[in-house]
């Protein structure tokens, strides 16, 4: 099933490795095989990918020809839009959620925590390891109606009685994707952090800095290369995801995410969602390229 | 210390303490329900077993995911080894311009958002004609991890210096005996360390897994299938065995890391 454009692209593609070759290194037969390597498993597919995001579909076949129709419908669809912009917001909202817990943290293990830093560090980054759907499934149950939230806001006399505001909504989605993606940010703040030399900060003190002059003018513009890697990596995990929502997110909790995985299964509109995809990696792209250039410049 | 600071430091003590808390209440919790029983939302204290430990042989589907999973997680650190290090290699030993864009490459599956990793290799499948199975799970976890593989092998070999090398060629060996008998022992175990951070993940990887996942199902996508009609006592039992290992591995890791930091580097 090897189409027109497929093998267009193939073409494309050696002889932009094929000069690419010859211009930068003379014939070494490792390069090839490198590049052909990387082509094969990640280039090809990408841009295949990308390809079929101008394909449609009639009924249960793709059809293989140029089309803009994806876009079109992307544009003029009453949902694709808005929803695009609440998942930024909510992945925007994540990811600072994260920055402003992630940091005290990475600050704490990196200042006042001495010798047990490494310690606490590798117990925050354990659970980044620990099976994904289980804690998304655990916390349905903690943030239920009858869940341990409502049961200790219960007790503590906060509520009266159990609140639904807690599960198949937004900030069900809001507060397990915080609980998931945490340990991403505290890693790299910690690494930039831990890196300042303490006779620096004991430098800003003899000039007359006070604590937190010191903190705002020195300490954290060193710290926020990390911090910006650990948010962009938590920005972009949680703008993409597709399980979470799914799981505890209801249905006012529909995410970008979910509508792509959507037409990869009942809908079986490929090339609709592929379409709707490569809007996502376009943002993703521009995201990086943009943390790329902040934290080279800092 | 001032008595700000002092405040600061307890405030962010405690800060840690809660989200520590915050990030293993759930895992506690499945271990908890993988022993007791709950009625109408309230624990039955007496209701210890380990039964569902037991029973769980007789789960033919949980074992076989489970099965699945290490089958490839094994695979897919052979190949994310063999190929990291292999890219590494190239990327400490050529110059150019070219070295750079295969490491951005590598790179972008790592950075962008697992569902348009999956969603590319799934169509790239489709287009190819190879059908869905474990092992095109195991490319799409090769090149998932290969990035992590190809960062942890490449910060080693910098750490080497360069007349390493050239010594063991300037006392006669070829290329094969000073990459084994030289090269080879001063890498090993940032191999090891890669390879165990390449299992560990791939054994929980779902997002870019459902998408090339056939017929056969990995552990996570069975779990993903079961939640719809809740959960047993026997997958909370198998996820807490998951949970051991995953835990004793990310602190091998870390036992690894911080032997191999005291050793005299090269």
């Amino acid at each position: 099933m090897i189409n027109l454009i497929f093998i267009l692209i193939l073409i494309l593609e050696i002889c932009f490795l094929m000069t690419n070759i010859i211009n930068y290194f003379q014939s070494s037969i490792w390069t090839i095989v490198s590049f052909i390597m990387v082509t094969i498993i990640i280039l090809i597919p990408l841009l295949s990918f990308l390809s079929y995001s101008f394909f449609t579909v009639d009924n249960v076949e793709i059809i293989h020809e140029f089309s803009l129709y994806n876009f079109k419908e992307f544009l003029t669809g009453e949902i694709y839009i808005p929803t695009f912009f609440r998942t930024l917001l909510l992945a925007l909202i994540v990811m600072i959620a994260c920055m402003i817990t992630g940091y005290p943290i990475a600050y704490f293990l990196a200042m006042y925590a001495h010798r047990s830093k490494y310690f606490i560090l590798l117990i925050l980054i354990i659970p980044l390891f620990m099976s994904y759907i289980i804690k998304i499934y655990m916390m349905r149950s903690i943030l239920g109606y009858s869940g341990l939230i409502n049961k200790l806001l219960m007790m503590f006399g906060i509520i009266s009685e159990p609140s639904e505001f807690f599960l198949y909504n937004q900030n069900a989605v809001i507060i397990t994707l915080i609980i998931i993606l945490l340990p991403l940010i505290i890693i790299p703040t910690f690494t930039s952090l831990e890196k300042i030399p303490r006779n620096i900060v004991e430098a800003t003190y003899d000039i007359g800095c006070k604590p937190f002059q010191s903190f705002r003018y020195v300490i954290f513009p060193i710290s926020l290369p990390g911090l910006i890697v650990g948010a962009v990596f938590v920005f972009i995990l949680a703008l993409g995801d597709f399980v979470t929502p799914q799981l505890v997110g209801g249905t006012s909790g529909f995410t970008y995410g979910k509508i792509i995985y959507s037409n990869f299964g009942m809908a079986f509109n490929w090339p609709f969602g592929t379409a709707l995809a490569s809007i996502l990696l376009i943002v993703s792209v521009l995201i990086i390229l943009l943390t790329n250039y902040l934290t080279r410049k800092n | 210390m001032t008595r700000a600071e002092t405040f600061t430091k307890y405030f962010l003590g405690f800060l840690t303490i809660f989200v520590v808390i915050a990030l293993y209440a759930p895992i506690v919790l499945t271990i908890f329900y993988s022993f007791y029983k709950t009625r109408k939302g309230k624990v039955d204290w007496d209701s210890f077993s380990y039964e569902p430990y037991t029973k769980l042989i007789f789960e033919k589907q949980i074992l076989e995911s489970l099965v699945n999973s290490v089958y490839v997680g094994l695979v897919t650190v052979v190949f994310s080894v063999l190929i990291g290090f292999y890219f590494a290699n190239y990327y400490h030993t050529h110059k150019g311009k070219m070295k750079e864009f295969l490491q951005f490459v590598i790179f972008l599956p790592f950075l962008l958002p697992p569902i348009i990793s999956g969603l590319a290799l799934l169509i790239f499948f489709r287009e190819v004609g190879l059908p869905r199975s474990l092992n095109t799970v195991v490319i799409g976890h090769t090149i998932f991890v290969l990035a992590i593989v190809y960062k942890i092998i490449l910060n080693k070999l910098e750490t080497l210096k360069p007349s390493l090398m050239e010594s063991a060629y300037d006392l006669g060996a070829n290329k094969l005996q000073a990459f084994w008998y030289v090269l080879l022992p001063n890498i090993k175990l940032s191999l090891v360390i890669a390879g165990l951070l390449a299992f560990t993940i791939s054994l929980d990887e779902t997002l870019i897994t459902l998408f090339l996942i056939g017929d056969d199902t990995t552990w996570p996508i069975k779990l993903w299938a079961k939640m719809r009609v809740g959960f047993s006592k026997q997958v909370n039992a198998s996820v807490t065995l998951i949970l051991i290992l995953t835990t004793t591995l990310v602190l091998l890791i870390a036992w690894i890391i911080s032997k191999s930091e005291k050793k005299i580097m090269y």
